[in-house]
């Protein structure tokens, strides 16, 4: 079915015009027959008049009558008494009582014939044309009217049945309005009966799903925060059992709790990372927008985080001027983090490394290459996603992490309506062709509470 | 697929071709009728009863007519100025009215078959 | 005028309707594009002018009888036509999307032919009041009358192919082919009997005081069944040839492609 509308005004049209055309066809017959019943009624009359009258005895005397009827009036004998100047000179009917129908004088006849008292014999004709379009021109009229409705007819229909589909429309609109991740159930006004289990059953779905994420996400958050405390408390102890040990034996601890203590920094990692992306997510984090200068912030990062370059030999440059955003610094400083930490870790030994803040006309742009392996195209729709890791857990660089990085980045750049574009570095090689993370934020933002609500889903380009 | 049942049209012909010659072009009755002013001369055509006959309808009116008949099976328009020629019957005895579709109040007459 | 115009617009305006809406219900089953009824009924149009503006010239061919002929040739064409419509949805059944150029243009040229028919006779008819002003009115109403009436059945008969279940609606639209389909043979026997090529014969019974060709009903059924009062011998044993020959080869058809990897070449 192409469209409801259409179909409801064609099958509606087409039953009306059907049930009304044939009504009208049978008035038409009924009334046709009912003009025709008084006709011979008429003819009737004017025979009986003429039987009435005196029977003329001279011969063939000419009456002028209209051009409806004719009539003679023919002795017992065979002459003709009396006619009417249309009529002819010949006999027009049998010699018998009743109507009969023919043709005389170029025309079509109803002739009734009857017999006086005297014996003679009376016969009126009416023309048979002209009877049909007297009747026709009166019957038409009423049969008019149904045929001009018709148009009017398909005119309100097609406005009540738009009207009658509109809380249909408007469903569907809504519908089509929502973001992916907005599960908030439909505000129909006062929806129709029959749209009333679609809309339940929809906002019921959209309920389950909200309390599932829901769900899902505080389980992940609740984890991780009770996570923090055990970690610490390991974290502690081993530190203390490295000192006792040295204590008791002297010289270098042993090759398994130098392990452990790894483990555990990367346990605290990534527990941090899963706090980070909880605390982020778009829907729940409180953000606080204020004017920040993002290449200010950038140059504090990256000092901050120097003696992880340091460590590698990597070369960290920062360019462009300040840039000012309306931005929530917390958020900012968890993305910088992120982009920084991430360029370090992998790239190679002595690689390079190239941030950037620059306005852009009413936007600013925060960019972040290094000359590392980069991230191919077909894995570049995925590295957004939680836990996924280029490349697998057998990464290329043997580098720890948790895979959370760019999910995190991607929250903070859709709560401040910014899009996040990966591409190759700028100075890349054939075998490092590097990657470019590039996050375009905007100047202002409207309004601070509606946390990026208008954003589509999939506009974050990849 | 190559069945012989699968040119309908050809067959049709083929059938068509075998009952031509059963057709014979005998001296049959031709009758002429006439139509002026939507009207039918004469209006009582009367022709032997089960015996083929070839009617001719000359149409005198400017205006076309359809010569029509529920009864005799036969419907045929008539271009104004035009002559058409129309096969009747066999008939068994009896009255088969035929009418001008286009003028059916005033154009009426019938066939007699006796 | 009025019920004159009603009766002659609604029998041809009937004809052509049931067959657009079948052949229309059957495209949209396959998917197919439904564009092809404006160039149908398009040609249809314009074919219906012409061949009423010479169908004074056309009477006069095969000594008298080239209204009947060039009926008969036309209905008979249709026939054909129908033949290979329903040969083609058979192939098409499962979505195959095999010979769907060659199915649309045989839609298109069936119901332009049909339209093209009808059409005709309602254009020399009207065109008779040129000269009959008077009587215009009630002609032009009546033709709206039979045509609305027509147009109507026509499409709420859509509707009814539109809602039959998915499973018997190839059936069902290919049984009314079939029955459309015969009636045209039947039609074409009578026009050849008219024309004095079939030995004319007897009707072997008559039904019009049960139902009269002339009433609405009886137009419907002789739209959709070719329903005739008083057939004769030649014409029912022509109804029948031509239902059975169309139902023998659809079933064939039917069956044959039902195995799998026959490779079915069909020519109608």
């Amino acid at each position: 079915m192409k469209s409801i509308r259409t179909f409801l005004l064609i099958a509606l049209l087409s039953t009306i015009t059907l049930v009304n055309f044939i009504a009208a066809l049978h008035g038409y017959r009924a009334s046709m027959e009912e003009a025709q019943k008084l006709f011979d009624r008429q003819i009737m009359a004017t025979a009986g008049l003429l039987a009435a009258l005196p029977v003329p005895q001279t011969g063939d005397r000419v009456v002028e009558e209209n051009d409806l009827q004719a009539f003679q009036v023919w002795s017992d004998g065979g002459q003709l008494l009396l006619r009417s100047g249309n009529a002819p000179e010949t006999q027009i009917g049998q010699r018998s009582e009743g109507f009969s129908e023919l043709n005389f004088s170029g025309f079509r006849w109803r002739v009734y014939s009857q017999r006086g008292a005297a014996g003679h014999w009376i016969q009126v004709a009416e023309r048979v044309d002209l009877r049909y379009r007297l009747a026709d021109e009166v019957i038409l009229q009423s049969v008019l009217p149904i045929l001009l409705g018709l148009p009017a007819a398909g005119l309100l229909i097609w406005l009540v049945i738009g009207r009658g589909l509109s809380s249909l429309r408007n469903l569907a609109e809504e519908l089509r309005n929502k973001r992916a991740e907005d599960l908030s159930p439909l505000t129909l006004a006062a929806p129709p009966e029959e749209l009333q289990p679609l809309v339940h059953s929809t906002n019921a779905l959209l309920n389950r799903l909200r309390a599932s994420f829901e769900r899902e996400r505080r389980f992940s958050a609740d984890a991780a925060h009770e996570l923090r405390t055990p970690i610490s408390a390991i974290q502690v102890h081993a530190e203390n059992l490295a000192k006792e040990l040295q204590l008791r034996d002297g010289g270098e601890p042993p090759e398994s709790l130098a392990q452990l203590q790894r483990s555990v920094a990367r346990m605290t990692h990534l527990v941090e990372q899963m706090l980070n992306l909880f605390r982020t997510t778009p829907e729940h984090y409180p953000a606080r927008f204020e004017p920040i200068d993002l290449h200010r912030l950038a140059r504090e990062m990256i000092a901050e985080l120097y003696p992880a370059f340091a460590q590698k030999n990597q070369e960290v440059e920062l360019e462009g001027t300040a840039a000012q955003i309306q931005g929530d610094q917390f958020a900012l400083v968890i993305l910088l983090q992120n982009l920084l930490a991430n360029a370090s870790k992998y790239t190679q030994d002595g690689g390079r490394v190239v941030v950037t803040a620059i306005p852009e006309g009413e936007q600013v742009l925060l960019r972040v290459e290094d000359n590392g392996p980069g991230i191919s195209d077909a894995e570049r729709e995925r590295v957004f996603e939680r836990f996924y890791r280029v490349g697998g857990d057998r990464h290329a660089s043997a580098t720890s992490g948790c895979g959370l990085g760019l999910s995190i980045v991607q929250h903070i750049a859709e709560l401040h309506r910014a899009q996040v574009r990966l591409g190759t570095s700028s100075f890349g090689s054939a075998q490092t062709p590097g990657l470019s993370v590039e996050i375009v934020f905007p100047k202002t933002i409207n309004t601070v509470n509606d946390t990026a609500e208008d954003i589509p889903a999939n506009e974050t380009t990849l | 697929m190559k069945l012989p049942s699968e040119n309908p049209v050809r067959i049709f012909v083929a059938l068509t071709a075998l009952l031509l010659p059963m057709v014979v072009n005998a001296a049959r009755p031709v009758l002429e009728l006439e139509i002026r002013d939507h009207l039918f001369y004469p209006s009582v055509l009367k022709i032997p009863a089960n015996t083929k006959v070839k009617l001719i309808v000359y149409n005198r009116d400017p205006t076309p007519e359809e010569f029509e008949s529920y009864e005799l099976n036969r419907e045929k328009v008539i271009m104004g100025g035009q002559k058409a020629i129309v096969f009747i019957g066999p008939l068994a005895p009896g009255e088969y009215p035929f009418f001008g579709e286009f003028n059916p109040k005033t154009a009426q007459g019938k066939v007699v078959a006796e | 005028m009025l019920l004159t115009s009603v009766i002659l617009v609604l029998r041809e305006v009937l004809e052509a309707a049931l067959l657009l809406s079948i052949l229309l219900a059957m495209s949209r089953f396959l998917a197919l594009q439904t564009r092809w009824i404006y160039i149908a009924l398009t040609a249809g149009v314009l074919g219906s002018v012409v061949y009423g503006q010479y169908l004074g010239t056309v009477s006069e061919l095969f000594e008298g009888m080239g209204q009947e002929i060039v009926n008969a040739a036309l209905q008979f064409t249709i026939y054909g036509l129908l033949l290979l419509i329903g040969v083609l949805l058979i192939l098409n059944r499962s979505g195959e999307a095999r010979y769907l150029q060659l199915l649309q243009w045989a839609m298109v040229l069936a119901v332009a032919l049909a339209a093209l028919r009808e059409g005709a006779e309602i254009y020399i008819y009207l065109i008779a009041f040129r000269e009959q002003a008077e009587l215009l009115q009630g002609a032009l109403l009546g033709a709206l009358i039979g045509g609305g009436i027509g147009f109507s059945i026509g499409a709420l008969f859509y509707y009814l192919l539109l809602g039959l279940p998915r499973r018997r609606r190839l059936i069902c639209a290919l049984v009314l082919l079939s029955l459309v389909a015969a009636g045209l043979c039947l039609q074409a026997t009578q026009l050849l009997e008219q024309a004095d090529w079939l030995p004319a014969q007897q009707p072997l019974w008559d039904t019009s005081g049960l139902l009269s060709e002339n009433s609405v009903m009886g137009q419907l059924l002789y739209a959709l069944l070719g329903y005739e009062a008083t057939p004769t011998p030649n014409v029912i044993a022509a109804y029948l040839i031509g239902l059975v020959l169309m139902v023998t080869l659809l079933i064939s058809v039917w069956l044959k492609t039902r195995m799998p990897g026959v490779a079915v070449d069909v020519y109608v």
